[in-house]
């Protein structure tokens, strides 16, 4: 075998795509939601500010209070979400223009942080809930990275800390606990079908009232917990971001499951290194006979 | 071969007085570590649940791993596209991209809030395929055993010179079963990388609407992979120039010379891929609005343009001091490119602010004592460095 070495080098990067490119890039399939999950629909026009719903999530979570004192007085004024709130109440105020807004897990039908999660510590349950189990936690906060809606938390100040999100109050038989405290009705759970037909429904009764789209029924590829606010306050006013309908991880998932589909790639480059290897020895050695044989 | 081309140890004292700065620095950080480990991360890092990773990954891990992938580009080089003469630069690569990685993992390790569950990356069950990180996590762990299994033959070469007769009888026992071996370690050596390397950019692919425009991409594997290559020349051609500057050793300004184009053409490819994607994506715009993201990325650019067309120019190469700043501005184009991605350009949606602690510098500080402090005495003591004339010689000493 005797390649010169353009040939060679022409081989060998041709060898190199092929492997990388082989396997055709088959866009992975968005999660969609199932009508029959649970989930949550938020009415911010409803909404009085009460904060029953935030006050009866941290009792059923066990979570503390976050006492703030003015003029000697304690109150539990917790800021944003954090490692003692999985769930908070916030006011949009603009002159005479107010709105509240809920802010929680949006338990996305594709989630970013299930996807990143290296040993599935944050899961989907059976019925669409996002959940986390603590025992395959490596603390790595990944999910932290990959929240579009910066929703898991971390006990920063524990020497065996945890991720803190909602969970849909999955430890009890009757739900969430927000929607079973709020007094208005802003805050509801059922099926996802019954909620977006609902959602719909309040729009069609009240367009004058009511921006006509649902945060939530194809944001970040649908998420469930479903967002009507009025016309006068929009939701970028009332802080929730911006995010592509196609589902955040899509993209990761794609590239990466072309590159290592079948781990054909990997095991094609390991056999161009080895061969290369081979074959540049035996290059090597038929030089130095022949520089040998040259001085003889 | 040559007397100066083969490796040797350097030997000479081993606890000089860099030594124990360099100890001081690393107990100081072990302490740190046993604070952090009693009270939590938070007592000693000024990360918050915005900015969840601090200056640990981008740093600690992501940078002293591209400086570690010296032992990538070289071992590339040599083996794969057959540029033997280099090999005479691998083996200090190797150390270097062993303690980059030990210590890239120590990182990880401290950095993790629930370290006792580690155990889930080592049972395959449980793994979840979509993760980037875990190919991270996997691949970094293998290829750290992988580099030091790399680090067998120097270690036995000099046991088999040791004064005690089983160690040299293991040694030489060993020694040609590890070179048997070699081609097919170094294969796994040079494929790990390929695989983590690219993916500690694609751990970002799951942030499009938190990583500004212009670093957000499909391509961020490539692009990490292509310059954590370039990091990596930049690496050797530094640790080259200072090792011949501090020790009794002769550098081979041709060979890095020779070497130079390469890096360069890499990362003239980078700047290419990267404006072209940024074109078809049609984010050309977020370059010239002058805010702060659009300057802090033609800062980016201009630190990778320059050593690129440096190391083009043929006086550059030729000379020492310019081809040094060269590889040193390699280097930190690539460091500040994986910090843009990981912390600056990386955009949590309110208010949070982070700007690294005193706790999360010194830990930083305590790791590369460590690299430095083993790769120090690593070199005195094994085979790694070529260039170091032989003991046996009498040498001429001019007395002062």
């Amino acid at each position: 075998m005797n390649l010169s070495r353009r040939e060679w080098f022409r081989g060998l990067s041709a060898a190199g795509i092929a492997a990388v490119a082989a396997p055709a890039a088959h866009a992975r399939e968005a999660k969609t939601v199932h009508p029959e999950d649970v989930g949550m629909l938020y009415d911010s026009t409803r909404c009085v500010g009460c904060r029953a719903c935030t006050t009866r999530c941290k009792e059923v979570n066990g979570l503390p209070l976050d006492v703030v004192k003015t003029d000697g007085v304690a109150y539990n004024a917790p800021e944003d979400l954090s490692a003692s709130n999985k769930s908070i109440l916030k006011l949009y105020k603009n002159g005479e223009t107010e709105a509240f807004v809920k802010r929680q897990c949006m338990h996305c039908a594709d989630p970013a942080c299930v996807s990143v999660c290296m040993a599935g510590a944050l899961h989907k349950t059976q019925n669409g809930i996002v959940a986390y189990n603590k025992n395959v936690c490596v603390g790595c906060r990944y999910c932290q990275i990959a929240c579009a809606f910066d929703v898991p938390k971390f006990t920063w100040n524990e020497p065996l800390p945890l991720i803190v999100k909602c969970e849909m109050c999955r430890h009890r038989p009757e739900g969430p606990a927000c929607c079973e405290a709020c007094p208005r009705g802003a805050m509801t759970t059922g099926t996802m079908a019954g909620l977006t037909e609902e959602a719909h429904r309040r729009i069609g009764n009240d367009p004058d009232k009511y921006d006509p789209k649902i945060y939530g029924e194809h944001d970040g590829g649908g998420l469930h917990v479903l967002y009507l606010t009025s016309k006068a306050v929009s939701f970028e006013n009332l802080g929730l971001p911006d995010v592509p309908e196609q589902p955040i991880p899509q993209t990761s998932e794609t590239v990466q499951h072309t590159l290592y589909k079948g781990f054909v790639a990997p095991a094609a480059l390991f056999g161009l290194f080895t061969f290369a290897q081979y074959f540049n020895e035996r290059r090597r050695q038929a030089a130095e006979d022949a520089q040998r044989e040259n001085k003889s | 071969m040559s007397e100066h081309q083969a490796e040797r140890p350097l030997g000479g004292p081993i606890f000089t007085p860099t030594l124990f700065v360099l100890l001081a620095i690393i107990f100081s950080g072990a302490a740190l570590v046993c604070y952090r480990l009693l009270f939590g991360l938070g007592a000693v890092s000024a990360m918050n649940d915005g900015y969840a990773w601090g200056i640990w990954k981008p740093l600690n891990v992501v940078t002293f791993t591209g400086i570690g992938a010296g032992a990538y580009a070289v071992g590339l080089l040599t083996y794969v596209f057959n540029r033997w003469q280099y090999h005479s630069l691998v083996r200090s690569a190797i150390v270097v991209g062993a303690m980059a990685y030990t210590l890239g993992g120590t990182s990880v390790l401290i950095d993790l809030g629930r370290w006792w569950n580690l155990w889930v990356t080592f049972y395959p069950p449980l793994y979840n395929l979509n993760s980037v990180l875990l190919e991270v996590a996997v691949c970094v762990m293998t290829y750290t055993a992988v580099l030091w299994v790399e680090l067998t033959p120097p270690i036995l070469e000099q046991a088999s010179r040791w004064k005690y007769e089983p160690v040299r009888r293991v040694a030489k026992w060993g020694l040609p079963w590890v070179r048997k071996a070699l081609p097919f370690v170094i294969s796994v050596a040079l494929l790990l990388p390929t695989m983590h390397q690219s993916s500690l950019g694609g751990l970002y692919m799951i942030t499009p609407t938190k990583l500004h425009a212009l670093w957000y991409t499909p391509w961020l594997s490539g692009l990490f992979l292509m310059s954590c290559v370039t990091m990596g020349f930049g690496a050797v051609v530094i640790v080259e120039n200072l090792t011949s500057l501090n020790y009794r050793r002769r550098m081979d300004q041709r060979l890095l010379g020779r070497m130079a184009p390469v890096p360069a053409m890499l990362v003239l490819s980078f700047i290419a891929i990267r404006l072209i994607d940024i074109a078809v994506q049609g984010k050309l715009p977020y370059i010239w609005t002058f805010d702060f993201y659009s300057k802090l990325f033609l800062v980016e650019m201009a630190l990778f343009l320059t050593p690129a067309l440096l190391m083009l120019l043929r006086s550059v190469r030729k000379n020492r001091g310019g081809l040094f700043i060269s590889g040193v501005l390699l280097v930190l184009a690539g460091t500040v490119y994986r910090f843009d991605t990981y912390l600056i350009a990386y955009k949590p949606t309110t208010g949070w602010v982070y700007f690294p602690s005193l706790g999360e510098l010194l830990f930083s500080a305590c790791l590369a004592s460590t690299g430095i402090a083993v790769y120090i005495v690593m070199i005195k003591v094994f085979p790694i460095l070529s260039g170091v004339p032989s003991r046996k010689k009498p040498t001429i000493v001019a007395q002062a």
